[in-house]
């Protein structure tokens, strides 16, 4: 009966079980396999060991991107969620139109990403775009966007901040799960509306706040449409991340053998900082029925 | 509802019977969606022949232009059909092709393209009737032969000219009728100034020349002082060689002259032409640097544009020879092309003198053969296609280096130009810095062809 009921499962969930074997798994052992090999793609794989790890350690455009892409990390996951917070705690108290703003905070996330990129590149154009003209009427002479390193890591970071309507949502669910009357008895004890939020709201919704930057994070460490179509990683490699390495290594150079071990090493290092954030969250996240 | 008792002994049943009903319902699904949407056998549409396809980069007036020798293929015989398929990222495109064992027959490229390809063996040697070398100008004998094996057909060709407007030197004073084009680099700069000119608030209002605008040969200024990026006999990079470093601390001057404050400025300004050339079509840049192509554009979005083309001057050139950078539009058989024999049939047609000059004459380029026939030059969309043909017959033309690994190494140039444009950096540090990447790259495609036991692409006799 057992093993009957276990054949049917596996006959509901085959379809996805193809799916899985054959377009994530075996994708991801012959990447593992070409990451120890020499191969330009239009010649035979030749197994050379380890030299394609030894080489991305001393290359100096891996360091770059490397940089590039943990200081994205820190600065635009922080932001991110600090932003959608707010925008769940503001869009979840009761106001005129609250749909409409809500789907306002929404919608640009609904758009593709490469027409969203686009729309920015002309917007921080730095005489005629719009995020100079704004600065400007508030006396700000705005900079050249796309001039410099740091101005055009920066304006990829403010992009990104534009699509928090997916992890708003999230929020803005997790909040309405927060138990009213843990509020209402803080209320009545004189804490204030600050004080609430930081010790009342926000541990109940941790385990939400870890899902959205556990999502956030592998997201933001496989940037890639962003920055190639609005800076193309640069200037002078200031936007190039890790994968945009991983794509020239193999369509442009066609090194397909080290953009695998590149590919590898990028999900490996998502994958152990991932762990570290589960790891950090059974610290600091508060699971109202406790952890299973 | 099954009683508490029963459900264990009636699930199984059930479920076996959803199972199979689910299982039947996908493959009968599977089954119509095969039948109504699945592959058929082939129906052409043209007979009996043996149809090419021809994957080509071009859109617009140019995949018409090619439109037309395919044609004129099509009808010159009856075996063999050329089916025609233009498409962006052809490069990438094609490398997954070859590597899925499913490229097309014929394959239009770059000429920078061909080292990759033939140093990875993904074209074949061609075996052309009546063409030889020599068929071609000297620089473009480099772009398409590895040694006396031909690997490519020529489509057309384009050397890089300076394009000037003609009524700014006359504003300015400066007499190009008597005196002609600039000889010197010196003279050249010195027009420079007298073509610039500030609005009252101090912006650039008009530029003398931009090199930068719109900045796709950004390899090519050590050419113009007798500098390369690499030498091919000996495999070395030579990009920090004291040429090198004259001619981008040139470059630089460039951005120095205007500053970056006012470049960014003028090269934002708002314009009514949205085209890449919009500062040379609507009379804000005097000079510029480009291919044959800008007089058609010309003729097309500002016929009244009074214009000429001349080499640009450098220490490497001279009014008999000028120095220039070229490159080949190529047409290659890929490794694996299910008919070889009948694209380089095709191949060998496109090479013929008059389907050159069709091509070349829609595209506004000089022509890649030896041979010019009078009528190419009648009714030419580029007046000075004369200039453009001089620097392509040049010993001074030059192209990109012939290295397999020529998209890295202009990566690494690309970030070092990056520095010396906008970061304002010591030129020679950058390109020391630039020249020790491309080591590295060097290195390791040589580590590579040992692996594999080949030749390096252009060595072989």
């Amino acid at each position: 009966m057992k093993r009957f009921r276990t054949l049917t499962g596996l006959a509901w969930i085959s379809p996805w079980l193809l799916g899985f074997a054959c377009f994530t798994m075996l994708p991801l052992a012959m990447g593992m396999w070409y990451s120890f090999t020499d191969w330009t793609l239009l010649e035979p794989a030749i197994p050379i060991g380890m030299d394609n790890y030894q080489r991305l350690l001393g290359d100096e455009v891996v360091h770059i991107a490397t940089w590039n892409t943990l200081l994205y990390l820190v600065i635009s996951i922080p932001l991110l969620t600090v932003a959608s917070i707010a925008m769940a705690v503001l869009l979840s108290k009761p106001a005129r139109f609250q749909a409409f703003w809500r789907v306002a905070v929404f919608a640009p996330s609904v758009l593709p990403l490469v027409a969203l990129a686009t729309i920015f590149k002309l917007m921080y154009d730095a005489e005629l775009g719009a995020m100079n003209k704004g600065l400007s009427y508030v006396g700000i002479d705005g900079p050249n966007w796309f001039g410099t390193e740091a101005w055009a890591m920066t304006a990829i970071i403010l992009m990104n901040l534009w699509v928090v309507g997916p992890a708003m949502v999230i929020y803005l669910a997790a909040l309405r799960d927060v138990p009213r009357d843990l509020n209402e008895a803080a209320s009545l004890d004189g804490v204030s509306w600050w004080g609430r939020l930081v010790n009342v709201t926000l541990p109940m919704i941790s385990p939400v706040i870890l899902f959205n930057v556990i999502i956030g994070f592998i997201n933001a460490a496989q940037v890639f449409v962003v920055p190639y179509i609005m800076t193309g990683g640069g200037p002078n490699r200031g936007t190039y991340f890790w994968s945009m390495y991983v794509y020239d290594a193999a369509f442009k150079y066609g090194d397909m053998g080290y953009a695998s071990t590149l590919g590898v090493v990028q999900f490996a290092a998502i994958l152990l900082l991932t762990l570290g954030l589960l790891l950090v969250g059974r610290r600091y996240v508060y699971y109202r029925g406790g952890m299973t | 509802m099954v009683p508490a008792g029963q459900y264990h002994a009636v699930m199984p049943d059930q479920l076996g019977r959803t199972v199979s009903i689910v299982v039947l319902c996908l493959a009968a699904a599977v089954a119509i969606g095969f039948v109504t949407f699945g592959p058929r056998p082939g129906t052409s549409e043209h007979g009996d022949r043996i149809v090419l396809n021809y994957w080509e980069k071009w859109t617009g007036t140019e995949a018409q232009a090619m439109q037309q020798v395919v044609d004129a293929f099509n009808e010159s015989q009856d075996r063999i059909h050329v089916n025609y398929l233009t498409m962006s990222s052809i490069d990438e495109k094609a490398m997954l092709a070859i590597a899925g064992g499913a490229p097309p027959d014929v394959l239009g490229l770059w000429s920078f393209n061909l080292p990759f390809y033939a140093q990875a063996e993904a074209i074949l040697p061609l075996d052309l009737p009546d063409i030889v070398a020599e068929t071609y100008a000297p620089a473009v004998r480099p772009l398409v032969f590895d040694g006396d094996q031909q690997l490519a057909g020529v489509n057309t060709c384009s050397s890089v000219a300076l394009y000037v407007n003609l009524a700014h030197l006359d504003r300015a004073g400066l007499d190009y009728r008597n005196g002609g084009p600039p000889r010197t680099l010196e003279q050249f700069d010195a027009m420079i100034p007298h073509l610039t000119i500030y609005d009252e608030d101090g912006n650039v209002e008009q530029a003398g020349f931009l090199h930068m605008d719109p900045g796709w040969w950004h390899w090519c200024w050590p050419g113009y002082f007798g500098g390369q990026l690499y030498d091919v006999e000996t495999d070395v990079a030579t990009i920090d060689s004291p040429e090198n470093i004259a001619a981008f601390t040139w470059f630089q001057q460039g951005q120095r002259r205007y500053g970056l404050d006012q470049l960014r400025r003028f090269q934002s300004a708002p314009t009514d032409n949205p085209s890449p050339y919009r500062n040379f079509l609507t009379g804000r840049l005097s000079m510029t640097i480009q291919g044959p192509w800008l007089a058609r554009v010309i003729a097309e979005r500002a016929p009244d544009l009074q214009w000429a083309a001349w080499p640009l001057p450098g220490p490497a050139g001279e009014p008999g020879a000028p120095a220039g950078p070229i490159e080949c539009d190529i047409l290659v058989v890929p490794k694996g092309a299910p008919h070889p024999e009948e694209a380089m049939e095709f191949i060998a047609f496109t090479q013929r003198q008059d389907m050159v000059e069709l091509v070349s004459a829609l595209h506004a380029k000089p022509s890649p053969l030896m041979e010019v026939s009078p009528e190419f030059y009648f009714n030419h969309l580029n007046t000075s296609i004369k200039v453009h043909e001089a620097i392509l017959h040049s010993p001074n033309a030059f192209g990109t280096p012939a290295v397999a690994t020529w998209p890295e190494m202009n990566a690494a140039l690309d970030a070092g130009i990056d520095r010396i444009w906008n970061g304002d950096e010591d030129v020679a540090a950058v390109l020391a810095d630039v020249q020790a990447e491309v080591n590295g790259q060097l290195e390791r495609a040589r580590v590579r062809r040992e692996r594999r036991g080949q030749e390096r692409f252009g060595v072989c006799p």
